[in-house]
């Protein structure tokens, strides 16, 4: 171990030894300690330097409803110190004001026990500004909410407004959040926005957006609404206008169009409670089947079949349309109907507003007759309260003549031309449908096909299938259109199918084939590569063609040799087999040089 | 090379013994035949099993015994062995046997084999009718994609993405077709395009999308995976919630109506798709 690895060795140690051995700590925080009514602030359980064996849980608070978000953790490395962060999340939503206090929690990390500090949250009640703040204009932004009517009735739906106004100088309005609509003895339903309007208030003009909320009144008595709250993010003017100006811009006295001169703004709005007087329905004159809907409704009636036997189904479709509060709308009780037996209806409600307190609900009862002395359906009524008129009222309709007919008799025969009312209204599914007889056909349920990797592997296939005909087909233009390369390619095949049949000659020592076999293929590859017919190529184009002079002089002798060889085949024609073959090796040597050639 | 050696050392032994002549090549397509009528033989076995147990079931169906047959239904679907109405029958019986939850996840897995199976959609209508509570229901364009099976998507756009490159390979080998090939081969890019769309959506819904079909009579859907967290809300049986998220036996859920809460994973049956 030389000088600098040992000093290296000590810097290290000396370096781990100064990261002090850190103690795990438990910390709990709010990320705010003061919220409106309606808003929701997030408890964070911070472990550092070690983790929990359990997640401490918060016990309930009176007051506080308390929901796990989930952990998040944090690991860094600085100046030689690791440390790593679990934090666990909690949202804690407040139900009333007040000052709420999270006591300590315990938890257990590496066999430590850790108590954390108790935090204390502090509830306000969000308060609309004062009458004189908006009239002035000095408000940047403020609700009002509005009922049509103070007085209702008990089940009776109004629609309130929310109207939100921005000052002219609110450059951006997002992320709105209703986060309160408290009112007692109401069921706040749907909400839907409205078209935005303008208004001026004091010296300053307002965008007006309306937000419409569906209330159902539950109860009578002195009952209130609001204040709602909302909580939404501003584009306001810079408070600092110097800060945010670019000094070049400024010396001409025009905003920078590359800085953002505005700031944002979380803001929480809210507004006044009103006071509306529920009165109850009228105890005179109530009809008897009235079961407690109130609105303004018509209603239309249809059964059928109306010819049948004895414990047919019947459909009886009764739809209310009008406006009121259709979700506790139902059929009233038909206590008359003894001769059938009646199952219980199901209901379907269809809104043609976005509060869904205009629209329809229609009722889908089965009945049966039980007897074959029933002639008709008894009338079919309904009984609401109407709060505008102040009344009751009663819709009827009348009742519905039917053939009924002992189950089993032949029934009357139907007129070619009319369809049959069963056919119109089919009667509902009364139960589940019966069991299938076979089990079909078997099979193991494996994962889909689409997450096998063979199967998508297999998808390559056509690809790739396409890609070689797109080679192929670039191949065969090039050649086409290339008649050099077309017979560079011809002269090859034969040179190499050549050079096979100069063995197979050489070995059977037949001299004659041979060397004919051999200045043909000279006169193909030496006119391939001078471009010129392979008949006129003879020993002498070898000193007088341009392209071989570039040549080396060894190939060029050895063109030479060859083709004296032929030449003196034809006088001399006796040769063996091991010469033939080393001709014929001289061959290839010299062809490969030639083919390497620049043409 | 095995059965070659085998039928070598066979000769050099000249023993014209059973066991040589089993192991001998030309014997050879004769043993395949055996062991592919043994695999056809042992098929139609195991089908006899399967066929006697379902009729045994749907015997205990029409006795009334409701929760003997649910019982027999699933060994058969523990076996591994499912079709779609094998899964309807189960979904039956569970719902004569008063359990909501569990009827409406067998039809939805009938469905999820057989999409355009009227019966199976009225019953699952019909079941889904008896919930209640709030409770999640596919959106028209979810209905729309289901009427094909995943696999069904799948096939429709591989077909479509093999005959396009089978038409773009055909112009580059035939230049001459190109031209008459043209439209045709717009058309199916269109629809290559176009199911391979279907598929991606309806893949995403499949593994991105869980529903969880409650199975027990009441579930509390706490603000925590933690049994001491805060109700949020209960739902009843039958009623499906959108899996938002699992942490150990625990699924974070939420209804229609925007509650998210966290079930423990025993009280609902987990499907795929939205």
């Amino acid at each position: 171990m030389n000088l600098s690895t040992v000093v290296a060795v000590l810097i290290l140690a000396l370096w781990f030894a100064a990261a002090p051995a850190r103690a795990a700590t438990f910390t709990a925080s709010l990320d705010h300690d003061t919220i409106t009514l309606g808003e929701s602030a997030t408890l964070s359980l911070t472990f550092d330097g070690g983790s929990p064996k359990s997640v401490p849980l918060p016990p309930n608070v009176s007051g506080l409803q308390i929901s796990y978000d989930g952990p998040s953790s944090q690991f860094s490395f600085i100046n030689g110190q690791t440390s790593s962060t679990i934090t666990h999340h909690f949202t804690i939503t407040p139900r009333q004001t007040g000052e709420f206090t999270i006591p300590a929690l315990a938890a257990s990390v590496d066999g430590q026990q850790l108590r954390s500090q108790p935090v204390t949250l502090t509830v306000l009640t969000a308060s609309a500004p004062p009458a004189a703040a908006i009239n002035s204009g000095s408000q940047i932004a403020f609700m009002k909410l509005s009922l049509p009517k103070k007085e209702i009735y008990a089940g009776e739906v109004v629609t309130a407004e929310l109207d939100v106004y921005l000052r002219d100088d609110v450059q951006n309005f997002s992320n709105p959040q209703l986060t309160g609509t408290p009112a007692s003895g109401f069921t706040v339903g749907k909400i839907m926005p409205g078209s935005a309007r303008r208004a001026q208030i004091g010296n300053r003009v307002y965008t007006v957006f309306p937000i419409f909320v569906a209330l159902t009144d539950l109860q009578s008595g002195d009952l209130s609404v609001g204040p709602f709250t909302l909580n939404a993010t501003l584009l306001v003017p810079a408070s600092n206008q110097q800060q945010t100006q670019d000094p070049f811009f400024q010396q001409f006295g025009i905003h920078s169009p590359f800085v953002n001169s505005g700031e944002e703004k979380q803001v929480t709005l809210a507004t006044d409670t009103l006071n509306v007087e529920s009165l109850a329905l009228p105890a005179e004159n109530v009809p008897a089947n009235f079961n407690g809907a109130v609105g303004n409704y018509t209603m239309t009636v249809t059964a059928g079949p109306t010819n049948l036997a004895v414990g047919d189904p019947i459909t009886i479709r009764a739809q209310i349309s009008g406006r009121g509060a259709f979700d506790a709308l139902a059929l009233p009780d038909q206590s008359v109907w003894h001769d059938f037996k009646i199952f219980p209806p199901t209901s379907k409600v269809e809104t043609t507003d976005q509060l869904g307190i205009n629209g329809s609900k229609t009722f889908e009862e089965i009945v049966a007759p039980q007897n074959a002395d029933v002639r008709a359906l008894p009338p079919f009524s309904f009984s609401f309260f109407d709060p505008e008129q102040k009344i009751y009222r009663t819709l009827t309709r009348p009742a519905v003549q039917l053939a009924v007919r002992s189950a089993g008799t032949t029934p009357a025969p139907m007129i070619a031309a009319t369809k049959p009312a069963a056919a119109e209204n089919p009667p509902p599914q009364q139960d589940i449908l019966p069991l299938k007889e076979n089990p079909g056909a078997l099979a193991q349920t494996g994962p889909p096909f689409v997450t096998r990797p063979a199967f998508l592997a297999l998808q390559s296939l056509p690809v790739l299938a396409f890609l070689a005909a797109f080679v192929w087909r670039r191949r065969a233009d090039s050649l086409a259109n290339n008649p050099r390369l077309r017979r560079q390619l011809r002269v090859a095949q034969l040179v190499r199918d050549g050079s096979n049949d100069l063995r197979r000659f050489a070995a059977e020592n037949n001299p004659d084939e041979f060397f004919a076999a051999l200045f043909r293929l000279l006169q193909e590859q030496l006119g391939e590569r001078l471009d010129c017919p392979a008949s006129s190529i003879t020993e002498n184009v070898i000193d007088e063609h341009p392209v071989l002079r570039g040549a080396p002089k060894e190939t060029l002798d050895e063109l030479r040799e060859l083709f004296q060889l032929c030449n003196q085949a034809r006088y001399a024609p006796v040769r063996g087999s091991s010469e033939l073959n080393s001709v014929a090796a001289q061959f290839e040597k010299v062809v490969g040089e030639v083919q390497n050639l620049k043409a | 090379m095995k059965n070659h050696f085998s039928f070598q050392l066979c000769r050099r032994r000249r023993k014209e013994s059973l066991i040589c002549r089993r192991f001998e090549p030309r014997h050879l397509g004769s043993y395949w035949i055996l062991v592919l009528l043994a695999l056809v033989f042992a098929g139609k076995i195991f089908a006899v099993d399967v066929a006697g147990d379902f009729s045994a079931a749907n015997k205990f169906y029409a006795e009334g015994k409701f929760a003997d047959a649910a019982t027999a239904y699933e060994k058969i679907l523990a076996s591994g062995e499912t079709s779609p109405n094998l899964l309807f029958n189960y979904g039956n019986a569970e719902f004569k046997s008063g359990n909501l939850g569990r009827a409406i996840a067998a039809f939805r897995r009938a469905g999820l084999l057989a999409p355009r199976d009227s019966e199976i959609r009225a019953n699952l209508d019909f079941a889904r009718n008896q919930v209640q509570g709030a409770t999640l229901r596919e959106s028209r364009w979810e209905n729309w994609l289901g009427s094909l099976t995943l696999n069904e998507w799948t096939f429709l756009a591989v077909a479509a993405f093999w005959l396009t490159f089978a038409l773009l390979a055909a112009t580059q080998l035939r230049p001459a077709l190109k031209t008459a090939l043209r439209r045709l081969t717009f058309v199916v890019g269109i629809v290559t395009i176009f199911s391979g769309a279907c598929l991606g959506a309806d893949a995403a819904i499949y593994f991105s999308k869980q529903t969880a079909v409650i199975v027990a009579p009441e579930a509390t859907a706490r603000s925590g995976p933690f049994d001491e967290a805060q109700s949020v809300f209960t739902a009843r049986d039958g009623v499906e919630l959108a899996v938002l998220s699992r942490r150990d036996d625990w699924l974070q859920v939420t209804d229609g109506s925007g509650k998210i809460g966290w079930l423990q994973d025993k009280q609902a049956e987990v499907l795929p798709g939205g």
